[in-house]
């Protein structure tokens, strides 16, 4: 072991406490002396390393239990992660990257069969907004980005979440014109409303109004091939989700949707054309279709079932429609 | 387009977002801001100059960035209703690229969509990648020294990769750039996964990357065994391919099938002349012109060592940066005045598509259909006759070519999304009729024949193989008594 001749090893507890005073040093003194500045950047750097090799191992070890929760506790016994966090944009490229990662691994790690994240994120969320925020600064949308998906792992942190007001700039996230970030905002959108089952379909059923007029109108009709391609496959999970069978019945008797997901049907692009036709076969499938939907599935039989046969889709969507 | 909250400021194309609470503008070395020239997210700031290499989903053009005094940048534009790896993969591959910053790695300045197509806006590397550089100019390899200087540059960029727990996964010289300065940079991490990303709470030496991803010839033993999952030291394996491609311009086995070369890698061990003694093309007298190619002890040693068929034994590139064959090397500089001046510019190596690829033969397969032009929603009234619009039907005359090739992609994604359609549709009936037996029966004779025949061809192909083996064995063999007798007669 390489701690074998240093004078002393330092354990995990004083690793994360001397991490700690670094951060605070340099959160308060950031206009110190360059040179000074730099060497303490240094020491954090190779600090933050250290820390991350604790608790994912190295190319010489495997990650000890007893380091990781003992890094673990301390780490949440005070401050340090909102430090961590709030200092994410003064750090280095790699050592942002570190940081990253150990924040991402200390939301799995369990302390007495405990997730103590969890906790200190329930008494903390105002770190949650600036998470969230960070997808307005190309510099640190990803690392938050990624740090962010971890915390909603968590049920409650996930609620929290859906439940802000945040959820709505998530509309604007996913339309940011560099593909790198849009698309990590969307990965984190799409696990806000898939991974919390029961959480998911008490928030769409409260939330339906405003969440769907702008699901349709800003991500089904966008302008960006990309965001349409992901929203109606991310639509497509929703809705067929056994949990989310209560929305989905409302969502199948609107026409408008019907509107917007007939069009998605004409789409040039197969892979939108797909998605849209296993949403739209729920319209279709519906027992209690309303009148109007009726009325439009009968007005355009002949032309969905030209373009259904295109598909060499399955017989049952025709009988759908011949039942209309 | 609706912007909310989002606040756009800086930067020519609208680019740059106001950092909300950091002090980012006193950064230097780190993230995209202070100090980087910002490349606009906007394909009309770009002007595709020419086509410099295209693969099956994706086309790279030299391009000029206009707003940036017209300053040379490669763009990569991949085709994402082609692509074969869904968007999470080319979701992965930005994200990796927008996180990597090394003097060895092509990093990019940013990304952004064009319709269905993805451009990757990087760094233009005049001279174009060490295959084409290879083929257009050192047919039978690089001489020792250069391969030396490049191989050093790669280890570097793939230390630092390997670092970052992230594993490239497709090493070799197709995806190595030069510059005209002779830098070396890493390129395409299409296929690159990280160890960390995987779900749980991984460590390195415990990654289990098991999909299949890479090159076969470049590819390593445990790669292709893919259930043993495999780490940073499947890279170390093609690189150890990579450097007897340089050496000889091309890799080992590849007068062989892809398939093939994959079981034979499984049963022999690669040597370093391996790929100098099969060479189907050349003559007698080129054989031997090409066998008196001789390399260093250091450097036979170098490969050998990547190419140990137990991951463990291979060395990692911290290590190999420390072997003896890179001792005293060279700076980059070497690279231009021994290799970059015999190749001619990368617009004349590069061949574009001919007319003729093939979208006319397959034409006569696909039925011609009529679009669908619109949809009837019976806003005002019931109208039940369907509309069709003159102009599409006059569309269908002008732009014939176009719309036969949408039509030959249209009917192969059809197949492909049919296919998973029905998949679930058995998945179905399977659970409908989970007490009739008879359908269950069919599928599984269905399955059980099919395996039978993979069964058969694998047979084939490994009594092929075994047979191939004992010839090798037998020229071997006698080889070896030659060698003795030879050293008898010296000793005597």
């Amino acid at each position: 072991m390489k701690g074998l001749f240093k004078a002393k090893p330092r354990t995990p507890a004083e690793l994360v406490r001397q991490t700690r005073d670094l951060l605070v040093y340099i959160d308060h003194n950031w206009n110190t002396r360059e040179a000074k500045r730099e060497e303490k950047m240094t020491e954090l750097s190779r600090l933050i390393r250290e820390l991350k090799s604790i608790l994912y191992g190295n190319s010489e070890a495997e990650p000890v239990y007893e380091a990781c929760a003992q890094l673990t506790q301390e780490f949440f016994r005070e401050n340090t992660l909102r430090l961590l966090i709030i200092c994410i944009p003064k750090l280095s490229l790699e050592a942002r990257k570190d940081a990253t990662q150990v924040v991402a691994n200390l939301q799995r790690q369990q302390v007495h069969s405990r997730l103590i994240a969890s906790d200190y994120l329930e008494a903390n969320r105002d770190l949650l907004d600036t998470l969230i925020f960070g997808y307005e600064n190309i510099d640190i949308a990803l690392h938050y980005g990624a740090m962010l998906r971890e915390c909603i792992r968590h049920q409650s942190i996930a609620r929290y979440i859906l439940e802000s007001e945040h959820m709505k700039n998530f509309f604007d996230y996913i339309e940011l014109p560099n593909f790198d970030i849009a698309s990590d905002a969307f990965a984190t959108f799409k696990e806000l409303l898939t991974r919390h089952k029961s959480t998911v379909a008490e928030f769409l059923a409260k939330n339906y109004d405003w969440f769907f007029a702008e699901f349709n109108q800003n991500l089904l009709s966008s302008s960006n091939y990309i965001t349409r391609r992901q929203a109606i496959k991310l639509l497509g999970d929703m809705l067929l989700d056994r949990s989310n069978a209560i929305v989905m019945m409302r969502y199948v008797s609107s026409k408008d949707n019907l509107i917007i997901l007939m069009n998605l049907l004409r789409e040039s692009s197969k892979s939108i054309q797909v998605e849209a036709f296993h949403v739209f076969k729920l319209f279709a499938a519906n027992q209690n279709k309303p009148v109007e939907i009726v009325t439009i599935l009968a007005a355009n039989r002949s032309k969905l079932l030209r373009l259904l046969g295109g598909f060499k889709l399955d017989k049952g969507g025709c009988q759908f429609i011949k039942h209309a | 387009m609706r912007r909310r909250s989002v606040v756009l400021s800086g930067g020519g194309g609208g680019r740059q977002l106001t950092p909300s609470s950091s002090s980012a503008g006193l950064l230097d070395e780190t993230g995209r801001s202070a100090g980087r020239t910002v490349f606009p997210t906007d394909a009309r700031c770009y002007r595709l100059l020419h086509e410099i290499g295209s693969g099956v989903s994706a086309v790279v053009y030299r391009a000029a960035c206009l707003p940036l005094d017209s300053s040379p940048v490669a763009i990569k534009s991949i085709d994402l209703e082609r692509s074969p790896a869904g968007l999470d993969d080319v979701r992965r591959e930005a994200k990796a690229m927008a996180l990597l910053s090394h003097p060895n790695i092509l990093r990019a300045h940013c990304s952004f969509t064009v319709g269905s197509r993805l451009w990757v806006v990087m760094p233009f590397m005049a001279a174009g990648s060490l295959h084409s550089i290879i083929s257009s100019s050192f047919p039978v390899g690089l001489p020792e020294p250069s391969i030396a200087v490049i191989l050093r540059e790669l280890l570097c960029g793939l230390s630092y990769l390997h670092a970052q727990g992230l594993v490239h996964r497709d090493i070799k010289a197709g995806n190595i750039l030069v510059d005209s300065d002779g830098s070396v940079k890493l390129a395409d991490f299409g296929v690159s996964a990280s160890v960390h990303d995987s779900g749980q709470l991984s460590s390195f030496s415990s990654s289990f990357l098991s999909d299949m991803a890479g090159t076969p010839y470049w590819m390593a033993p445990e790669v292709i065994h893919s259930h043993v999952g495999y780490g940073v030291k499947a890279d170390i394996w093609s690189f150890g391919i990579t450097a007897l491609e340089l050496a000889h311009g091309r890799p080992p086995l590849s007068h062989l099938p892809p398939s093939k070369s994959l079981l034979l890698r499984l049963t022999s061990r690669l040597r370093l002349d391996d790929a100098q003694n099969y060479n189907p093309a050349g003559g007698e007298a080129e054989k031997k012109k090409k066998a008196k190619k001789k390399f260093s002890k250091a450097f036979r040693e170098m490969v050998a060592s990547c190419l140990s068929q137990d991951p463990s034994q291979r060395p990692s590139a911290e290590k190999l940066l420390r072997h003896p064959f890179f001792k005293g090397f060279r700076s980059p500089d070497y690279l231009v005045k021994n290799v970059l001046r015999a190749v001619p510019p990368l617009e004349e190596r590069f061949e574009g598509p001919s007319a003729a690829d093939g979208s006319g033969r397959w034409s006569s397969f696909s039925p011609k259909r009529r679009r669908v032009s619109g949809w009837n929603f019976c806003e005002d009234a019931f109208e039940l006759v369907p509309v069709y619009p003159e102009e599409s039907l006059q569309r269908v005359h002008s732009g014939e070519d176009e719309e036969r090739e949408m039509l030959i992609k249209d009917s192969l994604f059809v197949l492909l999304g049919s296919l998973g359609v029905q998949a679930e549709m058995a998945m179905k009936v399977l659970q409908c009729h989970r007490g009739k037996e008879g359908i269950v029966e069919r599928l599984r004779e269905e399955r059980e024949k099919q395996l039978l025949g993979f069964a058969g061809s694998l047979e084939k192909t490994v009594g092929d193989l075994s047979s191939e083996l004992q010839r090798e064995k037998k020229t071997n063999f006698e080889l070896q008594l030659e060698l003795e007798r030879l050293t008898d007669k010296q000793q005597q």
